[in-house]
């Protein structure tokens, strides 16, 4: 479970997140939802450690993580997806995949191997892509191997930031079924974020809306989506 | 003939050196995004430990790691002690501007070369000594014939090439090395894969630093020491990596050989004052037609 309570960060002297509380439970998807700069990736750079919060108590399975150093924090069993289909376009696909594998290799050699081809078994597109550059591949694909690249360090908490970004909706559609899988089939706490709030509403259990970095609603997923007042308020549509 | 193939060899085995120098400050810009001038001083001060290690009687190559032992220790301190403080340090309005934070590294670096440059004068008085080969420095004899090459030019190519081998396998098939190639392209997706960036750019320091220590042993039997005496090797280098694209190992060499025989056949051919002024106008005709550097990528990694 992983417990957000009253975090706030700035930017120079601009309130980005400003003392916001929520729980994402074990198991279950719970997404953020918010207009362009509502502050939902900025929360979900606290959370993977590559901002420190400039207040408030993130908790993750009993322990304190807010302020933790971002490899640490993978260590700890939260990865991230980063906006924007983040990947090193100049490294091949398998190098990509193999790259979020590497702090295990130590512990755990073997399961490496059967991390990485358990990623392309969910992507097969990959697996037929493995020895091009990640940079020769469509928006979809890329999405897809930052997810791959953040399931082989086995999270328990995997963190997705705008997967539909840019994406045409079949592989939109693909791409939230698997999170949905992986969720409901091996347990995966999910917190999905996202600017397109019917397609993540839809696969949810839990939505937080926010607004100029506020909790404006913090409820289950279809009572958010069925509340039209505050769709209009602050989604528009 | 003769002139030509003394040039041509002179100029592989200086290549050799310079390409070598190029690689340790390549090895640094990927990691770290800064040209490191203490590099050489770094070479200078293993150089000198090296040589009192010979004076006191030790084995050529009992020196020879003692120096590299050395040149790595520098790098690692200079980046855990000086660098990494420096990029924690954005409070005031000079260190938080995006222009100075990326040059004020830079000038520490000048800074550490300076003060390398004055212990090695106050330890070992600022004499000037030699420097003994480990093989001969004497042109080789086929027959009757004269080599227009030493053994010592060719250990030093051989010694070249087995190190850059050495460095692209150890980059591109080791794990360590993927995960300095990702750090080097870009340090947050590396981060959000757990892979410890910082130790990771230390490493950088450190194996620059051994490097810049082989090239600072392999000039030393033609030049002697003294504490400023690679400075000139050291802004070679540094030309060398520029043309050949800061972020390319190839590049480097590639570099490096170029200049290395521009300067051996200008000193043969023509008079050796023009030497700098041959380098400058590569350098310039270079960044003209491709301003990335021959073999860099195209696009900044820092945009």
């Amino acid at each position: 479970m992983l417990q957000i309570k009253n975090i706030s960060v700035a930017y120079d002297s601009v309130q980005a997140v400003d003392q916001i509380s929520f729980t994402a439970e074990k198991g279950r998807i719970t997404t953020v939802i918010g207009a362009n700069g509502a502050g939902k990736t900025t929360l979900l750079r606290t959370i993977s450690g590559l901002i420190t919060p400039k207040s408030g108590i993130i908790t993750w399975s009993g322990r304190e993580i807010q302020g933790m150093r971002a490899e640490n924090i993978v260590r700890a069993g939260i990865a991230q997806a980063p906006e924007g289909h983040s990947v090193i376009a100049e490294l091949t696909v398998e190098e990509n995949i193999r790259m979020g594998a590497l702090f295990r290799l130590r512990t755990n050699r073997a399961d490496v191997s059967t991390a990485i081809a358990e990623c392309y078994e969910l992507f097969p597109r990959l697996h037929e892509r493995k020895s091009q550059k990640a940079g020769t591949l469509s928006g979809g694909e890329r999405q897809m191997l930052a997810i791959s690249r953040a399931l082989v360090s086995r999270p328990e908490l995997l963190l997705l930031d705008e997967p539909s970004l840019g994406l045409a909706p079949l592989i939109v559609e693909q791409i939230i079924d698997t999170v949905s899988i992986l969720c409901r089939e091996k347990g995966l706490t999910v917190l999905l974020v996202e600017q397109n709030a019917n397609t993540a509403l839809a696969i949810a259990d839990h939505g937080v809306l926010l607004a100029l970095g506020k909790v404006v609603a913090d409820m289950p997923a279809a009572q958010l989506r069925a509340d039209e007042s505050l769709r209009a308020a602050y989604l528009g549509y | 003939m003769q002139t030509f193939l003394n040039a041509l060899f002179t100029g592989g085995s200086r290549g050799a050196i310079y390409a070598l120098v190029a690689l340790g400050l390549v090895l640094v810009w990927r990691g770290a995004g800064l040209i490191n001038f203490a590099q050489m001083g770094q070479a200078m001060f293993s150089a000198y430990v090296a040589s009192t290690l010979i004076t006191k009687g030790f084995n050529y190559w009992v020196a020879f790691f003692a120096a590299l032992i050395v040149g790595a220790i520098l790098g690692a301190a200079i980046d855990i002690l000086v660098i990494r403080p420096l990029k924690k340090k954005s409070g005031t309005a000079i260190l938080g501007s995006p222009s100075m934070r990326d040059a004020i590294p830079v000038i520490a670096s000048l800074g550490i070369l300076g003060i390398l440059q004055s212990v090695a004068g106050m330890i070992w008085a600022g004499s000037e000594r030699g420097f003994p080969a480990p093989v001969s420095t004497v042109a080789l004899k086929v027959g009757t014939n004269t080599m227009p090459f030493t053994f010592f030019d060719l250990f030093t190519i051989g010694v070249v090439i087995l190190i850059l081998i050495a460095t692209s396998l150890f980059l591109s098939r080791t794990s360590v090395g993927l995960a300095m190639r990702a750090s080097a392209l870009n340090s947050e997706v590396a981060r959000l894969s757990g892979i410890r960036t910082r130790s990771i750019r230390t490493l950088g320091w450190i194996i620059s630093g051994a490097v810049a220590s082989v090239a600072g042993l392999l000039v030393t039997p033609a030049t002697n020491i003294s504490p400023s005496s690679l400075d000139l090797i050291l802004i070679i280098g540094f030309t060398a990596c520029v043309i050949g694209g800061l972020d390319s190992l190839l590049g480097a060499v590639v570099g490096g050989f170029l200049l290395g025989f521009v300067i051996a056949f200008i000193s043969a051919y023509d008079l050796p004052e023009d030497i700098f002024i041959a380098i400058f106008l590569i350098l310039i005709g270079i960044m003209y037609v491709r301003p990335q550097g021959l073999f860099g990528s195209q696009v900044s990694r820092r945009v």
